[in-house]
């Protein structure tokens, strides 16, 4: 018996006495239906015996017919994937919350509820997550009977609050912060120096792809999917087709395969080496921010080079790759990745022994094993507090199954150690490249694909820059896809920052920030710094001052 | 500086050493109103050593209220339209909006999603456009070029 069915019998061990029916949808699958009532009981002993993590939370409309929504709860362990599926009318939408056992379920269940309208019993935090304020409260998008065809919009519902003192926040647009990415809005609540509470809202960059992609069809769905981020735009179309191509039950060719793999680990090279440059902006290191920046160019060529774009290099179509590798691309790929490696050893050591970088980076924003379980992180977060949670690893897709990777793990969990492990990782993926190429199968680059897609759900887990990209591919057997769930890392990764925020210096607070590497941040990071004790006027704090203040407490 | 109270012979000169600064260091500041963040690196990677955008005097700046150029980047989405608006109006005249990107310019692939206003000229008046998904660091490079060729030829004066 392998590790993966012996985990999915033990899932179905433990969810027993709530079962109803145990099925196999496909390999290294359990879907368990159990009653809504009875979910924060079976979560909890899934929880109490250490099965998995909660990854992603799936909301299904089932449509006015059969009169239920559908909610499908996942667990992963390696490379099993078990889900609880409960169900509850339409017309009165209602599932008891599971953040007793799971706290990082809170944002699942917000996204839930503005989105299908579910009420969630004993859930923590009601506010909007992604829609805005005057967003009508009975239109939810991802029905399949809203109407979107008016604009739905109501007078404005109050502003969140944060709970703290009751008081209401009006955010003011902060300056803008040159480093990038998508934004997002931070509430701190401080006593003195010490932060003792911290709420997100984000939304700014939402665009409703979950629902765009169910009014497109699956070829225009890739475009659009990548579109999500600019950033890791290949490993998001990746998962798309991983998902559609299990359901029209088509093989890649090998070749396909390893390209898309290749790519994959270039994505990964000039994300890490981003994010190294805006993390050292962060903390006050404006000569690494630039020097990491000019050597990511070198990846960016690369890039270019093979598919002829810097950022959405689409090398992805259904049933394969779109763009072959020429014998010259692939000396430029090995000289390329020799450089990255010369200087991910050079960065290795500035970070590790440069003595006032070390007072931003060295335990600060310590986060434990134990922690990083409960929360639930994943990727270099994770890992950088001794978590071997690495879908490449656990459950091997695309070429990964014929080129094992060397997980990347620190243990002492704080900052430096995330670095740590990014700075590694930029090593493995170099030499992963090298493998590649070496092993680069010959033969086609394409597999043709039905035009309609056979009725059914898939799930593709693949290990985007950031941690795991989880996507949930739902097809009615049309010429469009029913239901496309995407759950990013940063939606994980997120409620680490604010539970780690929580006790520590409002100075540390941009860096254990960053250190997530949240991919919507910076750009106009406002941050409301308010009083918990009311002693002192709320302030409300922009990006910029909260990191030269940063800045100098430690000089 | 108020002009007004200056004697006729030097309010010509005042003039022409603002717009002389004005050009040779337009200060910019970025907004994303909704972008995929492709955009955004890539215009954060023309600042940086390769493309060195603050050759031409360009540098990218934290506040509204010391901007001259306003880029925006991505759709403009319902929660961003606000803000966006806000931006605009603190920042000091004459100043100058570049509309970045594909979605910047027309929508792009999110026109018409639920969350999505619209492109930035349906929000701001926009100067220059510049396309691509994302421009690259050069296209943007040129976008500017543009506006301050502009500039430079009085096509783009505004009330100051
Ligand atoms: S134009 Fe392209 S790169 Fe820019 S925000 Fe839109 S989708 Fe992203």
């Amino acid at each position: 018996m392998t590790e993966t069915s012996r985990l999915l019998e033990q899932a179905a061990q433990i969810t027993t006495p709530w079962g109803k029916s145990f099925t196999a949808p496909e390999a290294n699958r359990l879907d368990v239906v159990i009653d809504a009532n009875d979910l924060p009981a079976a979560a909890a002993a899934l929880n109490a015996a250490c099965w998995g993590y909660l990854a992603a939370i799936t909301g299904l409309d089932r449509g006015a017919d059969d009169g239920r929504i559908e909610a499908l709860y996942h667990f992963c362990a390696g490379a099993a994937v078990a889900a609880l599926r409960v169900t509850t009318p339409r017309a009165e939408a209602r599932l008891p919350s599971i953040c007793a056992a799971y706290p990082s379920a809170s944002i699942f269940e917000r996204e839930l509820s503005e989105m299908l309208g579910v009420t969630f019993v004993g859930t923590p935090d009601v506010t909007p997550l992604f829609l805005p304020e005057d967003w009508s409260p009975d239109a939810y998008p991802l029905r399949k009977d809203i109407d979107l065809s008016q604009p739905n919009t109501v007078p404005v519902r109050p502003p969140p609050t944060n709970g703290e003192n009751g008081k209401h926040f009006i955010i003011p647009i902060g300056p803008q912060h040159p480093a990038l990415k998508e934004p997002g809005h931070f509430e701190f609540s401080v006593a003195g120096e010490t932060v003792i509470g911290a709420t997100v809202r984000l939304g700014y960059a939402h665009r409703g792809i979950e629902k765009a992609v169910e009014q497109r069809n699956w070829v225009q769905d890739l475009y659009l999917l990548e579109r999500i981020c600019g950033i890791c735009s290949h490993i998001h179309a990746t998962a798309y087709c991983l998902g559609v191509e299990k359901l029209a039950e088509v093989t890649v060719p090998p070749r396909a395969e390893t390209i898309r793999t290749l790519f994959a680990e270039l994505e990964r090279l000039h994300s890490h080496m981003l994010w190294l440059g805006v993390a050292a902006h962060e903390a006050g290191f404006d000569t690494l921010f630039m020097a990491a920046w000019r050597d990511r160019e070198t990846v960016m060529d690369l890039l270019e080079q093979i598919s002829g774009n810097r950022v959405h290099y689409s090398v992805n179509v259904l049933g394969g790759v779109k763009f072959d590798l020429e014998p010259q691309h692939i000396d430029a790929l090995l000289n390329g990745a020799a450089f990255i490696e010369e200087r991910a050893r050079y960065y290795f050591d500035l970070v590790n022994h440069d003595p006032l970088f070390n007072r931003r980076t060295r335990g600060v924003g310590v986060m434990t094993a134990e922690q990083a379980e409960t929360i639930g992180v994943v990727g270099p977060t994770a890992r950088g507090s001794g978590i071997v949670r690495d879908v490449r690893v656990e459950a091997p897709y695309l070429a990964y199954t014929r080129c094992p990777v060397e997980p990347i793990v620190e243990t002492d969990g704080d900052l430096a150690a995330r670095f740590s492990v990014r700075i590694r990782e930029l090593l493995e993926s170099c030499r992963l490249i090298r493998v590649l190429l070496e092993t680069l199968p010959e033969g086609a680059l394409q597999t043709r694909m039905p035009r309609r897609i056979r009725a059914g759900e898939a799930i593709s887990r693949v290990e985007a820059p950031r941690g795991e990209l989880f996507y949930f591919v739902k097809s009615g057997g049309g010429e469009m896809p029913e239901r496309i769930h995407a759950r990013t890392p940063t939606l994980c990764n997120l409620a680490s920052a604010l539970i780690l925020s929580i006790g520590r210096p409002l100075a540390d607070i941009p860096m254990i920030l960053v250190g997530v590497d949240p991919c919507f941040s910076c750009n106009d990071r406002t941050a409301t710094i308010h009083t918990a004790d009311g002693s002192a006027e709320d302030e409300t704090w922009t990006w910029e001052r909260l990191r030269r203040y940063g800045i100098e407490a430690t000089r | 500086m108020n002009t007004l109270n200056l004697p006729e012979r030097w309010r010509d000169a005042v003039e022409t050493v603002k717009r002389w600064s004005r050009i040779n260091s337009p200060w910019a500041l970025h907004f994303n109103s909704g972008s995929c963040n492709g955009c955004d690196i890539e215009l954060l990677a023309t600042l940086t050593p390769r493309f060195d955008l603050e050759r031409l005097g360009v540098k990218l700046q934290a506040s509204p209220r010391q901007a001259d150029i306003l880029i925006c980047t991505g759709p403009v989405t319902r929660l961003a339209r606000e803000r966006l608006l806000r931006v605009y109006e603190q920042m000091p005249s004459p100043k100058y909006v570049i509309a970045l990107g594909a979605c910047a310019v027309s929508g792009g692939v999110f026109q018409g999603c639920y969350n999505v206003v619209g492109r930035v000229d349906a929000v701001l008046p926009v100067d220059v456009y510049v396309p691509g998904c994302p421009p690259r660091p050069e296209a943007i490079i040129d976008g500017m070029v543009k506006l301050l060729a502009q500039l430079q030829a009085g096509e783009k004066e505004k009330p100051g």
